[in-house]
């Protein structure tokens, strides 16, 4: 398929956004809401892809990094007051700075070492909330976007509005990475990843590379944190646990590690199996330990089999090389 | 672009039939969200897996138990009682997507005996911009009763200060000259009662914060114990969860310090049956711990909500072990039928909360405290009795079985009001008839 | 200075039993070249198994060896059935390192939702008869029990048996081979699928060792051994993930160290300590205490 321009790219994702936005307008608040889940979960995973996928890293601590995000972003609504739409950037540039700083770690790690350490990441960063009370501690902060503006209409509801917001921040962020992955960043961190010695003998600084990838990926991350502390109107240490950081990498491998259009799907399935295995779980009549089982069982189950089958990810056809 | 063009389908697909209920869903109601002419459906969120669960998660099917039993025998003015149970495994994350599930797919009428601070916080949002009642949360944030804040929230419990100021004035009344050492977890529930302490001027040799769940560390506790040790504590409260009290009895007898130090445990931490299941063999370490609690003990054979909580429970419980959890569900869900009825024959939402704030302070319930609900506030329980636990893991109360001393305060300066306790009788076979 | 030296004999109880975890991970990355983050989860099944057995027999000492051989068979078992055939298929792809990363994670939570499903959500006591309560000196009691030197014993067994084994035996000098030369290996007649195989039993070994030692000291749930995981693969990579001994060494460093921050400043920073600790082991000492030489590349 030909490349497409980044005009076009910008068309296409404005055409998208405009049928959501009037499609959210439809639904239900239950839908609206975990449409906003899909968008944010979307986010997380293309954080994922673009550090697994397009630079060959791999991380079991992006939880933590979702939660660096949402914190720097609560923290600027409390104590600067800034309004929402900037401290969801500050929860990128905080998720940019961690990520920074471990990508200098991450980039002489590789493999089984690299996600032993953000496993520990993963474990250790959430629970210093409790250990500096501008944190909040257990309880958490709040975090509070407010209701939709009066301009977009009346008796919209607050989860359409969350969607709105996830939504474009989706667009406008897989819009940007689709431009950035199509430059020479995109092609050299593929280079890397396919055979680092290969790259590293054309002259691509292979350190520089994963750093940068690093850092690009938790930015992303530190966003998606940030949008989820806004859906869950509080950040805590028990809202970015491990579960969520493996998760994450659960989405991006059901996508297919290599394709970032795939975190949509990633994203969708997420969402959708809790809700269909308790559909089978409630069919069987089943008892609250199969309930509470069930969606991790399924889980599991899919990555390990799409790992086996696939361990490169599903063949979808690549059509933006 | 990333969404595929089958997609596109789908969703438009989804759009059209989510229109088309919304559609049907529109037309003029008959009835309140939740209520039908034969049901009344309520929803309940509880950490059933995880590390939070045991023991919190009897408390759901104690509280079907008892709403089966009014079913049988005609319901709620002819209306059948449905309890939707949720886990959230403690997680607010999670408690907010089962929330919005019953909320927005379960259509619940009501919410009655939610977990959890953090989890009920983080629902807030959506059950404010519903107007959904939020009866007797299972928390002792005394947050939960800022009407301004929580308009639909009705906390039942008495307020972690309340109970540590309790606390304080046992121990300036009975142990005074002791050193005493305090375990917390380290968040709104420990500073809760750090307030209260400091409002009684309980001085402590140690203050030991602990995060949430951290007990489940080994190291963590015998951290705890060396601290114990060095301080030379011969008192030790423990305002922590059921885990950590177990945790810490077991770290006080691996230290050989059982019978040298004596335990006082908070409400929250000091179930018996669940204590000896986390326990196991060292059950017998926590016979002699003082703890205190608001409604009468479950090994009580004189009393007469907790004869009837019990036949109830060996009925339409399924074998479960009658402990306090199991007695803290029937609670909440007798006084759940009590306001319901109290919400006249075609209860609404804004009728239920009404009912609760005009008649709330009457309604027959098993605590010896008395019940503060009026239109100007939420508060709840305002009262603790102190109780020495058995080897059974039961408590019995320091003046002997069936004799409470009852100490009422509330969450802020008043003194501690030491009183003989005055409940309403139960209603014949603990079916209401308000 | 009581608390000094409690705070050490704290210390080495939890740090043994990150050392047989450690261990565990350590005969893995041996024998395969992966990080196995299904320890936990497969140290949880065998450890269930060995409650199981224990409710039927009412005997722990019966009940130990048990949940050992089980260990060593789900751990086989997930070798032969998933990760051998992964390998085989991810050989020469760019995330050949990354696969069985996420093929354990897999596995992990696999375990945990069978194990809620069978023995439910709660915690189970599986107890053993030896004393938790610390032994006496004059009139103190240290907080070092019976059930702690059992532990602390165990691991030196375990190590003991291992490095016997791949020191003296023709078995240890095949998997040796088999890890670091498989194909020349495979030349000279060793069966390295098989000896890979017995490379992973002899971990599960170890891991459901560390379960069943360590749980009567807590309590049972699907999820009772997840943070032992963090811990001894912080141990592994202090000791150098390819030496045994070092292992062992790193597993009772950690656990000290954890002691001391726990003591000394709160338990709220510990497993920051860890990622911390781990950051630096891998600047300083890339190949760990007992490394030699090399980097984390491989």
């Amino acid at each position: 398929m030909k490349r497409k321009s980044p005009a076009t790219r910008f068309l296409i994702s404005l055409g998208v956004g405009a049928f959501l936005l009037i499609a959210s307008g439809h639904v239900d608040e239950l839908r609206a809401y975990q449409g906003a889940q899909v968008a944010i979960y979307a986010i997380a995973i293309a954080s994922i892809v673009l550090l697994t996928g397009y630079s060959g890293q791999i991380s079991l601590g992006h939880g933590a990094l979702m939660a660096v995000g949402g914190y720097a972003a609560v923290i600027a609504q409390i104590h600067w007051h800034l309004p929402y739409p900037l401290t969801f950037l500050i929860g990128g540039i905080a998720g940019a700075l961690a990520g920074y700083v471990l990508g200098i770690a991450a980039a002489r790690l590789r493999g089984p070492y690299l996600a032993g350490t953000t496993l520990a990441l993963a474990v250790g960063l959430p629970s210093l909330a409790n250990q500096f009370h501008i944190l909040g501690g257990e309880q958490g902060l709040q975090f509070d976007v407010g209701t939709a503006p009066t301009w977009v209409g009346k008796d919209f509801t607050q989860y359409r509005w969350f969607f709105w917001v996830a939504v474009v921040m989706a667009l406008a962020i897989f819009w940007l990475l689709r431009n950035l992955l199509s430059t020479r960043y995109g092609r050299r961190w593929r280079a890397v990843r396919a055979n680092p010695t290969a790259a590293a003998l054309t002259g691509i600084d292979i350190a520089k590379a994963k750093v940068l990838a690093f850092t690009l990926s938790s930015a992303v991350a530190g966003l998606s944190g940030a949008l989820f502390a806004m859906l869950l109107g509080l950040v805590a240490p028990l809202a970015f646990t491990l579960t969520l950081s493996f998760t994450l990498v659960t989405g991006a491998v059901l996508a297919g590690v290599s394709n970032l259009g795939g975190s949509i799907i990633g994203a969708i399935v997420l969402v959708a199996i809790p809700e269909l295995s308790n559909a089978v779980a409630t069919h069987l009549g089943g008892s609250d330990r199969v309930t509470a089982n069930l969606p991790g069982v399924v889980t599991s189950v899919l990555l390990i089999v799409t790992v086996l089958l696939a361990p490169n990810g599903p063949k979808i056809p690549r059509r933006h090389k | 672009m990333f969404v595929s063009r089958r997609n596109k389908g789908g969703i438009i697909a989804a759009a059209a039939i989510a229109a088309a209920a919304l559609v049907t869903s529109a037309l003029p109601a008959h009835a309140e969200t939740g209520v039908t002419s034969s049901t009344i459906k309520l929803g309940i969120t509880v950490p059933l897996t995880g590390a939070a669960a045991p023991g919190y998660n009897k408390v759901p099917a104690a509280m079907k138990a008892y709403f089966d039993y009014v079913n049988a025998n005609g319901g709620v003015n002819g209306r059948k009682i449905q309890l939707v149970i949720k886990d959230d495994a403690y997680s607010p994350a999670q408690t907010l997507s089962v929330t919005n599930d019953l909320i927005l797919k379960d259509k619940v009428f009501a919410l009655v005996g939610t977990l959890g601070t953090a989890n009920n916080e983080a629902t807030t949002r959506l059950v404010n911009s519903h107007g959904v009642p939020r009866l007797f949360v299972n928390t002792g944030f005394s947050g939960f009763a800022d009407m301004k804040k929580y308009p639909t929230t009705f906390p039942l419990f008495p307020s972690y200060a309340t109970e540590a100021k309790a606390m304080g004035k046992y121990i300036a009344d009975n142990l005074a000259g002791h050193k005493v050492a305090l375990i917390y977890q380290d968040d709104d529930f420990g500073a809760d009662a750090l307030k209260g302490f400091a409002t009684a001027g309980t001085s402590f040799v140690a203050k030991i914060p602990y995060s949430a769940l951290s007990q489940a560390d080994p190291s963590v506790v015998g951290k705890w114990i060396t601290s114990i040790a060095t301080a030379q504590a011969d008192t030790v409260i423990m305002f922590g969860v059921t885990s950590a009290t177990g945790a810490l009895a077991g770290g006080l007898y691996k230290a050989g310090l059982i019978g040298k130090v004596q335990m006082i445990l908070g409400s929250v931490g000091s179930d018996g049956t669940t204590l000896k299941g986390l326990l196991g063999p060292l059950a017998p370490a926590l016979a002699g711990s003082i703890a205190a609690s608001f409604l009468p003990s479950p090994s009580d054979a004189t009393d007469e909500y907790v004869n009837l909580f019990k036949s109830v429970n060996a009925q339409y419980n399924a074998g479960a072990a009658f402990d306090n959890n199991v007695l803290v569900g029937m609670n909440s869900a007798m006084l759940t039928v009590q306001a319901l009825r109290a919400a006249g024959a075609n209860p609404t939402r804004a009728s239920l909360m009404k009912a609760i704030e005009a008649k709330g302070s009457t309604w027959a319930s098993a605590a010896f405290s008395p019940i503060l609900y009026s239109a100007k506030s939420h508060v709840g329980y305002t009262g603790y009795w102190f109780g020495k636990l058995g080897t059974d893991g039961n408590a019995v109360s320091v003046d002997g079985p069936g004799k409470y001393t009852l100490y009422t305060t509330d969450s802020g300066t008043a003194p501690v009001v030491k009183s003989s306790p005055a409940r309403t009788a139960m209603p014949a076979k603990g079916l209401p008839t308000n | 200075m009581t608390t000094f030296f409690n705070t050490i004999l704290v210390g080495i109880s939890s740090g043994s039993i990150y050392a047989l975890m450690s261990l565990s991970l350590v005969l893995v990355w041996r024998s395969t070249r992966v990080v196995n983050f299904a320890a936990a989860g497969q140290a949880v099944l065998s450890t269930y198994l060995g409650y199981e057995a224990m409710s039927r027999l009412h005997n722990y000492w019966l009940s130990l060896p048990i949940a050992v051989i089980a260990g060593a068979l789900i751990s086989a078992i997930v070798e032969s059935f998933v990760m051998r055939p992964l390998a085989k298929r991810s050989k020469g792809s760019p995330v050949e390192s990354i696969a069985p990363v996420i093929a354990t994670l897999g596995i992990l939570g696999l375990i945990r939702g069978i194990a809620g499903l069978v023995w439910g959500n709660t915690f189970l006591q599986y107890t053993s008869p030896l004393s938790s309560k610390g032994f006496m000196i004059g009139h103190t009691t240290i907080p070092f029990s019976p059930l702690n030197a059992a532990i602390v014993i165990g691991a030196a067994i375990v190590l003991a048996f291992f490095a016997a084994i791949f020191r003296f035996t023709r078995l240890g000098l095949a998997l040796r081979a088999a890890s670091f030369q498989p194909e020349i290996s495979r030349l000279s007649g060793i069966r390295v699928d098989r000896i890979r195989t017995i490379g992973w039993a002899f971990a599960g070994a170890a891991g459901a060792l560390a379960g069943a030692l360590v749980t009567p000291t807590t309590y049972l749930s699907p999820n009772s051994l997840d943070l032992l995981l963090v811990s001894g693969f912080v141990a592994a990579v202090i000791g150098g993930l390819e030496s045994l001994i070092g292992a062992v060494v790193g597993g009772l460093v950690l656990g000290v160290g954890f002691a001391f921050i726990l003591q000394y400043i709160g338990s709220e920073v510990t497993f920051s300590a860890a990622f911390i600790i781990l950051i630096i082991v891998l600047f300083i000492r890339p190949q760990g205490i007992f490394g030699r030489g090399g980097s984390r590349e491989a």
